[in-house]
């Protein structure tokens, strides 16, 4: 049961006193509800990295990981690109050191490759309830806000307007070289994000971002999920 | 009870069944809180003497304890002395006697009643609130209130008016209005009756204590009467079923929304980047779109998109001609059709050949915007023009810009009045001619750029312009961006309703 599953996930949080999931568990709640997520695996001790890099294979993300700490990468917690085992060890380190005092560990990612990056998310309306947010993403996300939302539950139609909407929608084409974007992939996405609002009331704002286009398959590279305060 | 039990919509959600036939078209009509002649007037003695104005043709029972008379009527002291049941009542006594007087109206059989008072929720004080709370109870027992705090009903149809309108058009038309707020209604309603909207009817719900946006649109969605819906609405009760029901009656017909108070006071903090973009006006933009509504920004436009709406015919038009004086008048057109997604191709060649022989010569442009180089080519020539470029398989609606206050330049020379020396009865003719020969509809555009105490003769001549316009069923504006604006709301209700699976 996917709703199952990630309402464990976020009674677990709660019970540590967490106000938002952590990316690796945000993303395991995205991944309960069929929305593709990088391949990664959360490490607490550096004796498991090596078989752990050997099952995501290089080039890898590495990055702390935490409920307690946002902004990774103005805190110097995200190393990109990684493509030895001694480079890692020594990535491993200085995350470890950097995240003193928080509880976490580190995420060894799968590196997603791609020029296109997209921002999906949710939030709850006053009036509307759960609304699904599409646009375009990265630091574009806040430098044009290009995006559209749509109340949930969505319907199809419903997601393809919202990658209409948006100024840049061409971005989802075959644009220079690039294949076009597995929209079919995309229409799910957004429509199992607004499930996700539907079914489970405990969360308050999910931030996807970036989504990256790998080949033509979106792929969420950062996860952020807000539970609702209790 | 009393003829055709209307009842409300499929059922879907559970709203009460209502008697709507009897609440806009009562038969038997109290009026309670009329003030006797000597005693001077109050609102239930404007609202008697609207209703009166605008010829009500059912009975009226004005209601005051202290008895008396007003015009010539009888004043019953009570609802019970009225000798017969009434189908519907206007309250307008002071907030703490209206339960009691709703109460009655219920006993006397009353299908609805309107609380013209306030001094209720709106005032947030917990006896505005309790008095409110009552309200609802005594509703739930089985007569629906419009109100409190708010100016009624008006249905042309009846004679029912607003509470200020003893002058609005009895003629009814295919737009449905509702309004949480009063004044909005009333400003459309005498509005309208210049600008050629005519209403189906109108509700100024004020507080909504009972009856209110959900199923108001739930109602004009099934009234056949009603084509077109507008609204304005500041709060909604109920996202959920707002949402349902506006999605359902745009499916039917097309919803104009204004949605006033979008500012972002008052948001939540939050967390994510998705929220913090997704304030109050981006939500509600969106889901007016989900919803496939049309959302205006000001009551201008939305009076605007009524009247396009109410005279246009139920379609998509993608090319345009304009036709007119002014070089710029070219440009404009271009440029905003653009925005709004319609097209001003070039007419046919042979087209543009014909239509050039009409017009007068050097200065004139026979491509599309047409320019017909001075303000003063003769109706029949301009029929001519409209009845070519209507020739155009691409053309589907025409828009005629005329810069009729030029004349007044004509009638110094000639020492006459500039209604006089106007051709402007001839111009309207021509265009209605021209609609039913080609089956092409035509948009009028009459800029003043003399508005001023020196041209009060413009400003009338103008006036009586649009009214023949407006007496022929051709929508007139007086600006170009807005009469293009007004066919984008178009095109995107009609865009929007037939793209795949809706």
């Amino acid at each position: 049961m996917t709703k199952d599953k990630a309402v464990k996930i976020i009674c677990d949080a709660r019970r540590k006193g967490s106000k938002t999931l952590s990316e690796y568990e945000s993303k395991q709640v995205l991944a309960a509800y069929d929305i593709p997520v990088t391949k990664e695996i959360l490490l607490k001790d550096k004796s498991n990295l090596e078989k752990t890099i050997r099952k995501i294979g290089y080039p890898l993300v590495m990055k702390g990981c935490s409920p307690e700490i946002a902004h990774k990468t103005e805190k110097g917690l995200i190393h990109v690109d990684i493509r030895t085992i001694k480079e890692a060890k020594k990535v491993f380190n200085e995350i470890m050191a950097g995240m003193k005092g928080f509880d976490g560990g580190v995420l060894v990612q799968q590196m997603i490759k791609g020029g296109r990056e997209l921002v999906m998310g949710m939030n709850r309306d006053a009036q509307f309830g759960p609304c699904v947010m599409f646009g375009l993403g990265g630091i574009f996300t806040e430098i044009l806000k290009d995006i559209s939302f749509r109340r949930a539950p969505l319907k199809k139609r419903d997601a393809l307007d919202m990658m209409r909407e948006i100024r840049g929608h061409k971005i989802l084409d075959a644009v220079r070289g690039m294949e076009a974007v597995d929209k079919k992939l995309l229409i799910d996405m957004l429509m199992n994000i607004g499930r996700i609002g539907m079914e489970i009331p405990e969360i308050s704002e999910i931030d996807l971002n970036p989504v990256i286009i790998d080949g033509s398959k979106p792929v969420v590279v950062d996860a952020l999920i807000v539970l609702e305060k209790v | 009870m009393l003829k055709n039990m209307k009842k409300t919509g499929s059922g879907k959600t559970n709203f009460p069944p209502t008697d709507y036939e009897r609440i806009f078209h009562p038969r038997r009509l109290a009026i309670i809180g009329v003030s006797a002649d000597a005693s001077g007037a109050g609102f239930g003695t404007g609202i008697f003497k609207s209703i009166t104005a605008m010829g009500f043709a059912g009975k009226i029972f004005p209601v005051n304890p202290k008895g008396g008379s007003l015009d010539g009527q009888n004043i019953f002291k009570s609802l019970e002395d009225i000798p017969e049941e009434i189908d519907f009542a206007v309250i307008a006594v002071a907030a703490r006697f209206v339960p009691d007087v709703l109460e009655a109206c219920l006993k006397k059989g009353a299908a609805g009643a309107e609380i013209i008072s306030s001094g209720f929720s709106e005032l947030g004080t917990e006896e505005g609130r309790e008095l409110e709370r009552r309200i609802k109870e005594i509703a739930a027992k089985g007569i629906r209130v419009v109100g409190p705090n708010c100016f009624g009903i008006y249905c042309p149809a009846s004679g029912l008016t607003l509470l200020p309108g003893p002058d609005l058009s009895r003629e009814s038309g295919p737009v449905g209005f509702l309004a949480q707020s009063g004044g909005m209604a009333i400003d459309f309603a005498h509005a309208g009756k210049w600008m050629g909207v005519r209403f189906s009817k109108m509700v100024s719900f004020g507080n909504g204590a009972d009856l209110r946006e959900a199923e108001l649109l739930r109602y004009f969605k099934d009234d056949p009467e009603t084509k077109v819906i507008s609204m304005y609405i500041e709060g909604i009760q109920d996202g959920d079923s707002f949402f349902k029901e506006i999605k359902a009656a745009a499916g039917k017909k097309p919803v104009i929304v204004y949605k006033g108070g979008l500012s972002r006071a008052g948001a939540r903090s939050v967390a994510s980047h998705t929220a913090s973009m997704g304030g109050s006006g981006t939500i509600w933009k969106s889901v007016l779109k989900q919803a496939n509504a049309i959302q205006v920004h000001d009551t201008e436009e939305l009076a605007q998109a009524s009247l396009a709406f109410a005279l246009l015919p139920p379609k998509k038009f993608s090319g345009i001609s304009v036709i007119g004086g002014g070089g710029a008048i070219g440009v404009t057109a271009c440029d905003t059709a653009e925005i709004y997604g319609m097209e001003i191709p070039p007419l046919a060649e042979d087209i543009q050949q014909r239509i050039y022989d009409y017009l007068p010569k050097p200065g004139s442009s026979a491509i599309n915007p047409v320019d017909v180089a001075n303000p003063f080519v003769p109706p029949q020539s301009l029929k001519s023009v409209l009845l070519a470029a209507a020739e155009d398989q691409r053309i589907e609606l025409q828009i005629i810009v005329s810069l009729l206050y030029h004349y007044k330049s004509i009638a110094k020379m000639f020492n006459k009045p500039v209604a006089e020396i106007t051709p402007y009865k001839e111009l309207a003719q021509a265009v209605r001619d021209v609609v039913d020969q080609t089956a092409k509809p035509v948009i009028a555009v009459l800029p003043n750029a003399k508005r001023g105490v020196d041209d009060l003769d413009i400003v009338e001549m103008i006036a009586l312009t649009k009214k023949e316009y407006v007496d022929r069923g051709i929508p007139v504006f007086d600006e170009l961006h807005d009469a293009i604006r007004a066919i984008g709301h178009i095109n995107t209700y009609y865009g929007g309703k037939n793209h795949d699976e809706r």
